[in-house]
């Protein structure tokens, strides 16, 4: 049990600085900064969306692999306890995590496609919209994960 | 068309066909391999539930990955008019579809004679592809001279609406 709570320990970590990695460059493509950096929300948004890109890759696919690793207990431990106790909306969501986890990483080869050096002008509507999809993916899937272990997490 | 100017459609593609393939897989249950993780099994293709639950996600995305690499290599090997053309054609289709099976069971559920044809799944998807034809001989033809872009996300997030759909029955019930 150590083993499976300590890889779940890691895999929200890894959650949460992609979290915060996809956020600022969402934030500073969205809504970039026209004037020098000021106050914490300006300087938030006044990131270099490219020097993120590599980083959210790799936390997006670690996180996702610890996460698929972590679902074979989920799936015959804690989804039997939520069936039997009828928590059936919160593995329904669940269900929709795996789901949305899957459309997110399938979305990274056009997201690096998209980001390359020199930026294209070409594809700067694209770019915008892969990003904010794959931070709205990732929100939902934080968001999830917490819920799905408030339900039935470390310690029940 | 050089290696670079290939990446962007190749990505583009993987992404489309693997949201459409994966979500065919999720309903029609074809999974390429199929974990046991009481037992930590892994088998080829579907699989009963033995010694506890069964897992199909990981085979449904083995199934998808596979299907969505060839579609877009072949993505990459078309003109990109051609390309465009098909995803119109099929997105008119998907959203014709969509609309027209949801009319059909609508008129069958309030009908006071009984419609069965009106269930019919083929029906809504022969009308779907005529509906879908139409909306593509009709468009513009500047429409078809560019790929768009904007399709890695309209796809996923239609992808993302029916698999939300499919497990309503967590909420309803």
């Amino acid at each position: 049990m150590i083993f499976w709570t300590t890889l779940l320990i890691i895999h929200g970590l890894m959650a949460l600085a992609l979290l915060g990695a996809i956020t600022h460059q969402t934030a500073a493509l969205w809504w970039p900064v026209r004037a020098p950096a000021g106050s914490f929300v300006t300087r938030f948004r006044a990131v270099p969306g490219t020097s993120y890109v590599t980083a959210i890759i790799v936390l997006y696919v670690v996180t996702f692999v610890l996460g698929a690793w972590i679902y074979t207990q989920y799936r015959f431990t804690a989804r039997l306890a939520l069936e039997q106790l009828r928590f059936l909306k919160t593995v329904g969501v669940f269900e929709l995590k795996e789901h949305l986890a899957t459309i997110g990483l399938i979305l990274l080869p056009a997201y690096w496609a998209y980001w390359r050096v020199p930026l294209s002008q070409e594809y700067a509507n694209a770019r915008k919209q892969v990003t904010l999809l794959l931070a709205v993916l990732v929100w939902s899937n934080f968001l999830i994960g917490h819920i799905a272990n408030n339900a039935r997490g470390l310690g029940s | 068309m050089t290696a670079r100017d290939r990446t962007p459609i190749f990505a583009l593609a993987f992404g489309i066909a693997y949201a459409v393939i994966y979500v065919i897989c999720t309903e029609v249950n074809l999974p390429l391999l199929t974990y046991h993780p009481v037992t930590g099994e892994i088998g080829p293709l579907w699989q009963p539930p033995k010694n506890g639950p069964v897992m199909y996600w990981y085979g449904w995305m083995v199934t998808a990955l596979i299907g969505a690499l060839v579609l877009a290599w072949i993505a990459t090997a078309i003109p990109e008019q051609w390309l465009q053309r098909m995803l119109i054609f099929g997105c008119a289709g998907a959203a014709a579809y969509l609309i027209l099976h949801t009319v059909a069971l609508f008129i069958y559920d309030k009908a006071t004679v009984e419609l069965e044809f009106l269930k019919s799944r083929w029906l809504s998807a022969a009308a779907a592809v005529i509906v879908s034809a139409l909306v593509s001989y009709l468009l513009p033809p500047q429409w078809y001279k560019r790929v768009w872009h904007g399709w890695i996300w309209v796809v996923p997030l239609g992808a993302i609406s029916v698999l939300a759909y499919y497990l309503s029955p967590y909420f309803t019930r």
